[in-house]
């Protein structure tokens, strides 16, 4: 029998103050890039801020100090991107961000590849994709990510809530939030972009650390049956924590090795998404054993319930 | 055992399905470029029809275009702003269709906005061409019946001579078939009602009509034996109480569409056609005798008359329930089209919209001011319908601009399915390997598990029409982790039961029921933000949320079904490899 770990006796509940510490930074900070997304001041990706992209080949080489130049006369706040892992090389991807009016957009993408096409002239820019997305399109977007996301919350919060109780409900969506926004958080920090794909990826780790937590919960659940007086509380939550210990590092581990592969091998287009996904995996794995366990423990320590 | 037999069987069931469902999805992505083209080369269309029943690729996987275009409202006066939006999807639609794109889809957004998606297509100069352009509605003569037939069989024959050359190393005979266009009996003379108004009548459909000697659909031949390539798929339509005119279009199978194009392409055919007339398909395919059709018509080129010149065109109803369609002209259309009208009545006369015959009424009398065009008994009120958002359109065009485009190309899709393929293969890779690792026999076990898990999330999406996206080859993979942790959970609990001193037996059950709680609610927490991201999500998110969806239902049956039904498969356990 191969096996990670043996048997454990962490005090996982005995270090709660400092993991919540840890998380309440994280929280914050998340909060922060949260509030820089709402307002549209962070990284909006096109799909959400509306904006012009276009990827292309050249057919000989240019630096991408070459491009950006020729782009920024006209678009200063154009950003390229030199695409390596494509077939092709001297692949780029041009993006301008926020049209004014829909026809705009339109126009941005006619004279970009115009400055292109005579920046380069006897260089061939064999366009592979254009987008276009208008400022309301983007803004519809944004809406229907943040309805998708407020749905699935009240949803999983209903269904723990049935499941187990509605402390439970509530502490596993704290813990799932706290992911969500500690990789929001990260996210910002890093500068990276804010889109569709990221969203997706939020909404996927939300339901990882749900399932986690689940997990320990069940464990929870079962193992106070045995464990009759009440100061024991603490005691039956910390021994479940360890108890399925070898399974979430388990899981954790696969998923990894797949979220992993998905991040070195996906290409440009799932990097970030695939990145998203690591980090939800690390913090959801933290978040079951120091962010929802504990706050079922501070909660009964306050006003005694029992689990059910 | 026995008691699980049950299992086995649904197993066994489910696994047919799958087969029959991925069927067409397999013999499509094991076929190469080169069978792709001599498939399409022996059988235009039938690799159409086979990418509409195979797992359709989104945008990003394959190459597509996808625009969202705004109704101009500003430039249209407020009468006309009614109806806009359904008329340029009117136009698009008939556009569109014949570009070969499997799944087109036109739809309408807001209150001015137009969604078109052209899977698979990469044309972005043509399809913003088709698209984006104003509408042109004119009006055109037939060619007689007459000389219609006379061209269709020359070019008959150079078909067959054709064909002949490339297969003339067979040696066969070729079969004497008698199908040849002749002079014909007219057909039984009614007449038209007349009603009070100058009409056009167009009467769809009516059954009771003589055939004989027109052209009809014939079995299918082998193309070197059928003297008649081109005329054995084609029917004269022939719908009227006329007695002297034959109609001169005719009804060709939609799955013959594709081919006849490219016959009337040809060069060498291209020459036998008169300068002076084309040939033109009415603007979408209709169903009779249960058949998909379209219609083929020669068209003369001259120009008689333009849809501008149509005013206060609306949808009515005469006094038996038939519908008709009423329009009044300008002060310059009006001579020229009494002129028109007077010259030829009982000659049907072409509605082209951008070189398509919307329908090709007969003309019952001349029409000065304010005319109407009758449909048939048989016609219903969208066809109706139909015809007056055409003729609306081209008389108000609706102008449309581009405000989101999302054009694909086909290299960037293929590096994409390319990337995403390789990394799903690597990852499923790794866990296969870690789970046989960690947990020898029984990770085997699980390892075969997730295989069928893999499969029947395939088979659903392609029995399923579901649109494969690169988010949702994510959704693939973060199923393969779903359906690794039910097992995770339940070996480790079956590891725990072990240790209390159970028999192998009794700790595989007991594994297996305890961690069932737990799996369960882990499952149904990721189904709950799978349904939400199905319900508001949009495009690439839909499908990240379909795969998913999918994964985590059957990896609760791979789990509990089919990896239990392998444990339970031996009775007596001494010892556990796990």
């Amino acid at each position: 029998m191969y096996r990670i770990i043996g048997e454990t006796h962490i005090n996982f509940i005995g270090a709660r103050k400092y993991a919540f510490l840890l998380s309440a930074a994280l929280i914050i900070i998340g909060l922060v890039a949260f509030a820089m997304v709402v307002t549209g001041k962070a990284n909006l990706g096109i799909d959400f801020a509306g904006g012009v992209m276009v990827t292309g080949h050249f057919e000989q080489p240019v630096t991408i100090g070459e491009l950006r130049s020729a782009v920024t006369v006209e678009f200063p706040d154009a950003e390229i991107t030199n695409l390596k892992d494509f077939e092709k090389p001297n692949a780029f991807i041009i993006k301008t961000k926020r049209p004014e009016s829909e026809a705009e957009g339109k126009q941005r993408l006619e004279t970009l590849e115009k400055i292109i096409l005579e920046t380069f002239e006897g260089n061939t820019f064999t366009i592979v994709s254009e987008h276009i997305i208008g400022p309301a399109v983007g803004e519809t977007l944004r809406g229907d990510a943040q309805k998708a996301v407020l749905l699935s919350l009240f949803g999983i919060i209903a269904y723990i809530w049935i499941r187990f109780d509605f402390r439970s409900g509530i502490a596993a969506s704290i813990a799932a939030l706290h992911d969500v926004l500690a990789v929001l958080g990260v996210f910002y920090l890093l500068n990276l972009e804010f889109d569709l794909l990221l969203v997706t990826a939020l909404l996927t780790l939300a339901g990882y650390s749900l399932t986690d937590t689940v997990v320990v919960f069940d464990r929870i659940r079962e193992n106070l049956k045995k464990f009759r007086t009440k100061g024991e509380f603490a005691h039956a939550v910390n021994s479940s924590i360890n108890e399925v210990l070898s399974r979430t590092i388990n899981t954790s581990l696969t998923t990894l090795l797949v979220v992993g592969t998905l991040f070195f091998f996906g290409g440009e287009v799932v990097r970030y998404f695939a990145l998203a996904l690591i980090l939800g995996v690390l913090v959801g794995t933290y978040s079951s054993i120091f962010v929802a366990s504990p706050i079922a423990v501070e909660w009964e320590a306050r006003r005694p319930k029992r689990f059910k | 055992m026995s008691r699980h037999n049950w299992r086995v069987i649904l197993t066994v069931i489910l696994v047919i399905l799958a087969f029959i469902a991925f069927w067409n999805t397999f013999k499509l992505w094991t076929m190469s470029e080169a069978d792709k083209e001599t498939l399409n080369e022996r059988d235009p269309g039938a690799l159409l029809h086979l990418q509409q029943k195979a797992i359709r690729l989104g945008l990003d996987l394959q190459g597509g275009i996808h625009v969202v275009l705004r109704v101009k409202m500003e430039e249209l006066d407020k009468g006309s702003r009614e109806d806009a939006v359904e008329r340029a999807m009117q136009i698009i639609r008939n556009r569109v269709d014949g570009l070969g794109v499997a799944e087109p889809v036109i739809r309408k957004q807001g209150n001015d906005r137009i969604i078109v998606d052209l899977p698979g297509y990469t044309d972005a100069a043509r399809a913003e061409e088709l698209i984006g352009q104003t509408a042109l509605l004119e009006f055109k003569l037939l060619e007689t019946y007459d000389n219609t037939s006379l061209i269709l069989t020359k070019i008959d024959s150079v078909i067959h001579d054709n064909e002949q050359a490339k297969k003339d190393t067979t040696g066969k005979t070729p079969q004497e078939t008698t199908m040849v266009a002749q002079e014909t009996e007219p057909p039984a003379d009614t007449t038209a009602e007349s009603t009070g108004e100058d009409i056009l009548t167009e009467l769809m459909g009516d059954s009771a009509v003589d055939t004989t000697g027109m052209f009809a659909f014939e079995e299918e031949t082998d193309l070197d034996e059928n003297l008649n390539p081109l005329t054995s798929r084609l029917e004269t339509a022939l719908y009227n109480n006329r007695s002297s005119t034959n109609w001169p279009g005719f009804a060709v199978l939609k799955k013959d569409r594709e081919l006849i194009d490219k016959w009337l392409n040809l060069p060498q055919i291209q020459s036998l056609i008169p300068v002076d007339v084309q040939f033109a398909w009415s603007t979408r395919p209709e169903i009779r005798n249960n058949r998909e059709i379209y219609l083929l018509y020669l068209v003369k080129r001259k120009v008689q008359f333009l849809g501008k010149f149509l005013q206060n065109i609306h949808l009515g109803q005469d006094s038996y329930g038939g519908y008709d369609v009423n329009f009044a002209l300008s002060g310059d259309g009006a001579a020229r089209f009494s002129q028109l009208t007077g010259a030829n009545i009982d000659k049907p006369l072409a509605i082209v919209i951008d070189n398509k015959v919307e329908s090709a009424p007969f003309i019952n009398s001349k029409i000065r001011r304010r005319g109407q065009i009758t449909m048939g008994s048989s016609a219903t009120v969208k066809d109706a319908r139909n015809l007056e958002i055409v003729l609306k359109a081209g008389a108000l065009p609706a102008p449309v601009e581009i405000i989101e485009k999302n054009i694909v190309g086909a290299t960037l899709g293929a590096d994409s399915i390319k990337k995403g393929f390789f990394s799903s293969l690597v990852g499923l890779t790794l866990v296969l390997l870690f789970i046989g690792f960690y947990y020898r026999l029984s990770g085997i076990i699980a390892d075969v598990g997730l295989l069928f898990n893999l499969f029947f999330l395939l088979a659903v999406m392609a029995g399923l029409g579901a649109t494969l996206t690169m988010p949702g080859i994510a959704g693939i993979i973060l199923t393969i982790g779903i359906s690794v942790d039910a097992n995770v959970l339940i070996f480790e609990r079956i590891r725990e039961e072990l240790r209390t001193g159970k028999t192998v037996r009794a700790s595989i059950d007991a594994g297996y029921t305890r961690a069932f709680v737990a799996i369960f609610d882990s499952h149904v927490t990721t189904l709950v933000t799978a349904g939400a991201l199905f319900l508001l999500g949009s495009g690439p998110i839909k499908g990240f949320a379909v795969t998913l969806f999918w994964g985590v239902t059957i990896s609760l049956y791979t789990a509990y079904i089919i990896t239990k039904q392998i444990f339970d498969i031996r009775k007596g356990y001494r010892t556990l490899s796990i």
